[in-house]
């Protein structure tokens, strides 16, 4: 019998050397969100249906925010096993109530974002098979094809490997700074002009609209935590990379949706993005680069279109399937696929929903760009926005039970400054509702979005409750994730007598 | 024939494709959790909540059982369960495989399909790779007496979802599941504990994929 003897921390090495390093985070949580997608797609449309040109300091008031947020929800993310979903730090922080509602909302919020995608990718494909192949299909026709790609591949699990991810994203940013140099280098009427940029425009009427699309431009952020366990070190790596993401991204598009006002001029932007929409950044590229650049960019613009399909299909179904596996939905949502992994109900229930709304829009003639792609995605961003503020107070509530674990900073003071903001960016958000929209002020959609939201939240509630009398074993794992299939919810302080080492490292800390 | 053997004569379609039958990480997460769970038949080690710890360091009777003894003997600072379900994972397919080649159970047939390296594993006798899953089905479907060794067994099939591939009749779920539900009920702390860390880090396994 051989037996090699080791010395050092041959398990902790032998582990670390499968994980991943900032860098390689940072490209995760950037792939799912999707660059060119936001600023081709989101950036453009919200100038045309708000009319207000603040996008680009909204951008980073809102990084500044999410930074701040971000120092108690890494904190947090320490304390956390599984520490994937929103909802999870809700339960912990407010009640496994308020945990249910966060579920709740969060599934209508990211089915919303994702459905959205297939609306921007009629706009997105058409100038180029127009190009290539002489025909215009239906936007309609464009997203089923594309829906049943993605329905395919989530069932199958196939997901579109890192690296090319990863090359897709370079060649999108390479491609926006590209853009953004060239808007800048040609400013509208030869003067460069700073005014969108202004920290006035965030008093400007209308501001809260802005800040909801800023929001979505940043969903994704929040992945970051769930490579917690596959990160070399958790107390470092996932914070870093958290922080890096949020001011690539402010950066980025803050840049990038002030370039084209430069380009247009302030004052011309509103009525340029009304009537080129998604193509305004091509054809500002267009008039001073090559044809082929373009034409590149074009293509990567569907390609980050499709990954976001794929990337918020797959964090769809995985939401459901973590509800699935702590019972929170029924437990046949919890399932996978034997053969691949994938968490098959969720990717089918995902899928389901997708093509009836492809189907809705297409059959009452709506428009895909505004009321698909841009309603879903700011609905869902206003989602993803009242998410980030539940945990925000949820940060301060688990570490007031727990004063020693962190240092002030992490505990209080930033989560309490990033409440604050965020709850004002919520009330402002409420309040222009109308001009994130476009509609009137009389319009009941500026109500009945927003209250999609508080029926989601009360089911939650309601669902709660009733959890809590029928089936009260399921009531007490919710929010534990991991923790809930081995039944570890009870505090560890009961062990067999004297038999387990001091140093023993508990997950649960 | 060890619980790992086992696990992996389930896991793969060793009377007839080769093929595996479950996906590889959750493959990978069963044959430790098996491994584990060998040590802890033998009374070596015992598992209790999140940690993991050597009761007894004298040898067991197999070389890959004894080297993952000894290597926990070595480093007694790693107490928690998923440490060493994942560390074990990174190997335990081809270590478990090979240990099947030597008993003369199994042979490994490689083949390429274009630059892909595909191993298929067959049992030399169709009789023995078939056998533990019937075995498992018929245990559960009749609800027979189950040594701890059996539960261990049954309980990884169910944690890393392999339950409804062997259980073919549909009609016969329903009643191996509640089977199981009682039985976990009586199935020694150690191999609750150690099947539960299994069902969830495959659980994790779904949620932190990436490809």
């Amino acid at each position: 019998m051989t037996v090699r003897t080791r010395s050092g921390d041959n398990i902790a090495t032998a582990l670390a050397a499968d994980r991943l390093g900032v860098p390689s985070v940072v490209y995760f949580v950037l792939s799912a969100a999707a660059p060119l997608t936001v600023v081709a797609g989101v950036v453009t449309t919200s100038y045309a249906v708000t009319g207000i040109t603040g996008l680009p300091i909204a951008f980073l008031a809102v990084g500044a925010v999410l930074a701040l947020f971000s120092v108690g929800y890494v904190a947090m993310a320490r304390h956390m096993v599984n520490a994937g979903a929103f909802y999870s730090y809700i339960s912990r922080g407010l009640g496994r109530p308020c945990g249910v509602a966060g579920a709740w909302i969060a599934l209508v919020a990211y089915n919303a974002l994702q459905v959205g995608l297939y609306g921007a990718l009629g706009a997105a494909a058409s100038p180029l098979l127009d190009q290539w192949l002489g025909v215009r299909p239906a936007w309609w026709l464009i997203a089923l094809v594309a829906w049943a790609l993605i329905a395919v591949l989530g069932v199958m699990r196939v997901e579109v490997n890192g690296s090319i991810l990863a090359i897709l994203l370079t060649a999108e940013v390479l491609v926006i700074l590209l853009f953004d140099a060239t808007d800048l280098v040609n400013p509208a009427g030869g003067a460069v002009s700073l005014s969108a940029l202004s920290p006035g425009e965030l008093f400007a009427p209308g501001v809260g609209a802005l800040l909801v699309i800023a929001v979505l431009g940043f969903v994704g952020f929040e992945s970051s935590v769930v490579f917690s366990e596959e990160s070399r070190d958790p107390r470092r790596t996932v914070p870093a990379a958290t922080f890096t993401a949020v001011a690539i991204i402010a950066v980025l598009y803050a840049v990038s949706s002030w370039a084209m006002t430069v380009a247009t001029g302030p004052g011309r932007i509103v009525e340029v993005t009304r009537r080129d929409g998604p193509e305004t950044i091509f054809n500002l590229a267009g008039a001073h680069l090559s044809g082929t650049v373009v034409d590149i960019a074009r293509v990567l613009f569907v390609t980050s279109l499709f990954a976001a399909m794929i990337s918020f299909h797959n964090t769809t179904a995985r939401y459901i399937f973590a509800l699935g596996r702590e019972r929170v939905l029924p437990a046949v949502f919890g399932r996978t696929s034997v053969r691949t992994g994938a968490p098959k109900s969720g990717s089918l229930a995902q899928s389901v929903f997708g093509c009836a709304v492809i189907i809705v829009y297409a059959a009452l003639g709506l428009d895909p760009l505004v009321q698909l792609f841009f309603y879903g995605g700011t609905f869902g961003g206003f989602g993803v926005l009242l998410l980030i503020t539940a945990t925000s107070v949820s940060v301060i509530m688990f570490f007031a039970r727990r004063p020693a674990e962190e240092n002030a900073w992490r505990r209080i003071v930033a989560p309490v400054a990033s409440t604050v903001a965020l709850a004002i960016i919520v009330y402002l958000a409420v309040a222009n509702f109308a001009t994130l929209l476009g509609v009137d002020p009389t319009s009941p959609l500026r109500w009945a979005l927003p209250a999609a939201y508080v029926v989601a939240a009360i089911i939650g509630v309601a669902w709660a409750l009733v959890l809590s009398l029928t089936q009260p074993d399921v009531y007490a794992k919710i929010g534990l994730g991991a923790e809930a299939a081995t039944g570890q919810a009870t505090p560890a302080g009961f062990r067999p007598a004297g038999n387990m080492p001091r140093h023993a490292r508990s997950r649960t800390r | 024939m060890g619980l790992a053997d086992e696990f992996f004569l389930i896991a793969w379609d060793t009377a007839g494709s080769g093929a595996p039958l479950l996906h590889p990480r959750a493959t990978a997460l069963g044959l430790a959790g098996a491994l584990l769970g060998e040590l802890a038949l033998a009374q070596r080690i015992t598992v209790w909540r999140a940690e993991v710890r050597v009761t007894d360091p004298r040898p067991v009777d197999n070389a890959l059982g004894h080297r993952i003894l000894h290597e926990m003997v070595n480093a007694p600072e790693h107490t928690d369960v998923r440490t060493w379900l994942a560390y074990l994972a990174r190997n335990s397919v081809e270590e478990v495989a090979a240990r099947l080649i030597d008993g003369g159970l199994l042979r490994a047939a490689e083949s390429r399909v274009l630059w892909r390296k595909n191993v298929r594993y067959l049992a030399t006798n169709y009789v023995n790779g078939a056998w533990p899953a019937v075995r498992v089905e018929k245990m559960l479907v009749n609800g027979d007496r189950m040594t701890p060794s059996d539960m261990a067994l049954a309980a990884l099939v169910e944690a890393t979802g392999l339950l409804d591939t062997i259980l073919l009749d549909r009609r016969d779920r329903t009643a191996a599941r509640r089977y199981l539900a009682t039985f976990m009920a009586t199935i020694p702390p150690p191999l609750r504990d150690l099947t539960g860390h299994v069902r969830a880090a495959v659980g994790d396994a779904v949620l932190s994929y990436r490809a």
